[in-house]
């Protein structure tokens, strides 16, 4: 109970410290939801050229997009203040966390929650949706409307266990955003596609290292069932709600090593 | 009255990499660093009773900032052992911080774009703080601290006095047994400083708080502080009362003269050197004086002085009482 209450009043204080400033608020969000909009439209045009990648459909490729968006509107807010975890060590903030009586993880979950990039992420996830769910012959019954929640918990998950990771190489060494660009952003990049277009090299980061493919295309593999899973062992598209919580465990383990390496900034 | 807090033989050592100068210094930083090693503290032991009120001073670097995160459990130390209340801090983190009260005077924990109570309401869920407690404990400190009017202002819009005050409430509203302050009245003006060291007193005497907070101003230490222990270069180098190290160490006095013809002269004295008959004889006979007066020596002074290096102290070893 206590632990839902810290969260809450964090989520509170950000959209307090959000509503300060309305206008910028409103802006910003529009301006996150065209910058992301233009990947949208880079692949509305190849498929006008191409009619279909790898088998899949223009509707398909929105509906296997929607859920990335979906998914990354949550971690964005969730975990923001682990997006920039090493200006949180330099700075001297976790020393803060350090002296209050509680976990962590839960003194930063939703703290200075970045809600315009949730606005602007969400929107678009729930507009690319909401275009495709219809079109991809998917039947929502009670079992796929479960399946579809479960496997967006688990992309939040997953994608919050890799945050995890990306900060507690912080206590290793002081500065880790480029390991966070190529191995989050990059791939997240290719996570946008079908993943049977890509090499096997990359294929196996994404699905292995860095498991963005549980996160959208096994999960949308098991709701559209297109031809390109024959690749992969079929049992992916069943477990892929579960492997966010493995992930996510085994990112904790890895977070409360890490932190035991804390020896701070020194003032 | 039992130790409260209670630390032996402490080291902190970190490892610096040294870095030359010029091209070639670079490249061999990038595959083969060597490492200069940096004694924060070095075999620092002390203890405090309940309720005492310790100044904890020493020039920049000496070690204060490293020693009250080491008790403060945000650091291991390289050897030595710390008890505070039964509980080792850097290995029972979750249930040992709830007795404690941290301010870092440099580093604010508010909410930036918020009012204060935001901060504070956030405190209570942290600390599981009853609503009845919070609410008494938040009334009563506004009212000490003169917080009323600013309670419900954004924190970025307040004076650095009014956001230390803050600060303060926001590490005391859960009450805590031992509060350790890390230059609490850093930057503030005289008015400010005033409360701070009222406020600090006034928790003492009623809750028989613990505390251990960090200066660079006396003033400070002479009105509030019972009790200073002076580090230096991560050394222990004094711990006693006040009045002990004035006694002690304050053998030179300062003769203000005023001359028959106005003119202002100061001369001081070493009275171990030159007993005070000697120097007011030698006076007499050499001037024609109106009006004389002797000023006792100031704190500031000494601590000057032991800092600088010409005043050294006893083996601090036998200091430690």
């Amino acid at each position: 109970m206590g632990e839902i209450r810290v969260v809450l009043q964090s989520l509170k204080m950000s959209i307090h410290t959000r509503m300060q400033y309305r206008v910028d608020s409103l802006v910003a969000t529009l301006a996150v939801f065209i910058r992301e909009s233009a990947n949208i439209i880079a692949i509305y045009l190849a498929l006008l050229k191409f009619d279909r990648i790898n088998d899949w459909n223009v509707n398909e490729m929105l509906f296997l997009y929607s859920i990335l968006f979906l998914t990354y509107a949550f971690v964005v807010s969730l975990f923001a203040d682990l997006r920039q975890f090493s200006d949180t060590i330099r700075e001297g903030r976790f020393d803060r966390l350090l002296v209050r009586p509680r976990s962590l993880l839960l003194q930063l979950i939703l703290n200075n929650a970045d809600l315009i990039a949730s606005a602007g992420h969400g929107t678009l996830g729930l507009l690319l949706f909401v275009i495709s769910a219809g079109r991809v012959g998917i039947h929502w019954d009670f079992v796929t409307v479960l399946y579809y929640i479960g496997a967006i918990i688990g992309g939040i998950l997953i994608q919050g266990g890799m945050f995890i990771v990306f900060s507690s190489l912080c206590f290793y060494f002081v500065e880790t955003g480029s390991i966070r660009d190529i191995f989050y952003w990059n791939m997240r990049k290719f996570a946008g596609y079908p993943i049977s277009i890509y090499h096997k090299l990359i294929q196996g980061i994404l699905i292995y290292v860095v498991p963005f493919a549980f996160v959208n295309y096994f999960p949308a593999q098991y709701l559209l069932r297109k031809e390109d899973m024959a690749n992969y062992p079929a049992i992916y598209i069943y477990i892929a709600p579960f492997v966010g919580i493995i992930v996510y465990a085994a990112a904790y383990l890895f977070w409360r090593v890490s932190v035991r390496r804390y020896y701070s900034t020194g003032n | 009255m039992e130790n409260i807090i209670a630390v032996g033989d402490i080291k902190k050592y970190y490892r610096i990499a040294k870095r030359g100068k010029g091209m070639i210094a670079s490249l061999k930083y990038l595959f083969n660093r060597s490492y200069e090693i940096k004694k924060a503290v070095d075999a620092v032991s002390f203890s405090i009773k309940r309720g005492e009120i310790v100044g904890f001073i020493g020039p920049n670097g000496a070690g204060k900032s490293t020693t009250i995160k080491i008790l403060s459990g945000i650091l291991y130390p390289d050897a030595g052992d710390v008890k505070i209340k039964g509980y080792i801090p850097y290995k029972q983190r979750k249930q040992y911080v709830k007795h404690i009260g941290v301010v870092f005077g440099q580093k604010t924990q508010l909410n930036w774009d918020l009012p204060l109570i935001e901060s504070f309401e956030l405190m209570k869920f942290i600390y599981r703080i009853p609503q009845e407690k919070y609410e008494k404990n938040l009334s009563l400190f506004s009212k000490l601290l003169e917080m009323e009017d600013f309670i419900n202002q954004p924190v970025r819009q307040l004076s650095l006095g009014q956001r230390m005050r803050g600060d303060i409430v926001a590490a005391l509203l859960h009450s805590p047994e031992i509060v350790f302050l890390d230059e609490p009245t850093i930057g503030l003006d005289v008015v400010a400083k005033e409360k701070i060291r009222e406020f600090i007193r006034y928790i003492n005497e009623k809750e028989q708080t613990t505390i251990l907070f960090t200066t660079h101003d006396m003033q400070d230490i002479e009105k509030v502080c019972d009790r200073l222990i002076i580090i230096d270069k991560g050394k222990k180098i004094y711990d006693g009362s006040i009045d002990q190290i004035k006694n002690k160490y304050a053998n030179s006095k300062t003769i203000e003269i005023l001359l028959e013809n106005d003119e202002k002269e100061t001369q001081t004295f070493d009275i171990s050197v030159t007993p005070m008959n000697t120097v007011m004889e030698n006076l007499f006979a050499q001037k024609n004086i109106k009006d004389i007066s002797i000023c006792e020596p100031e704190i500031d002074g000494i601590i000057r002085d032991i800092y600088e290096g010409r005043l050294v102290l006893d083996d601090p070893a036998a200091e430690a009482d």
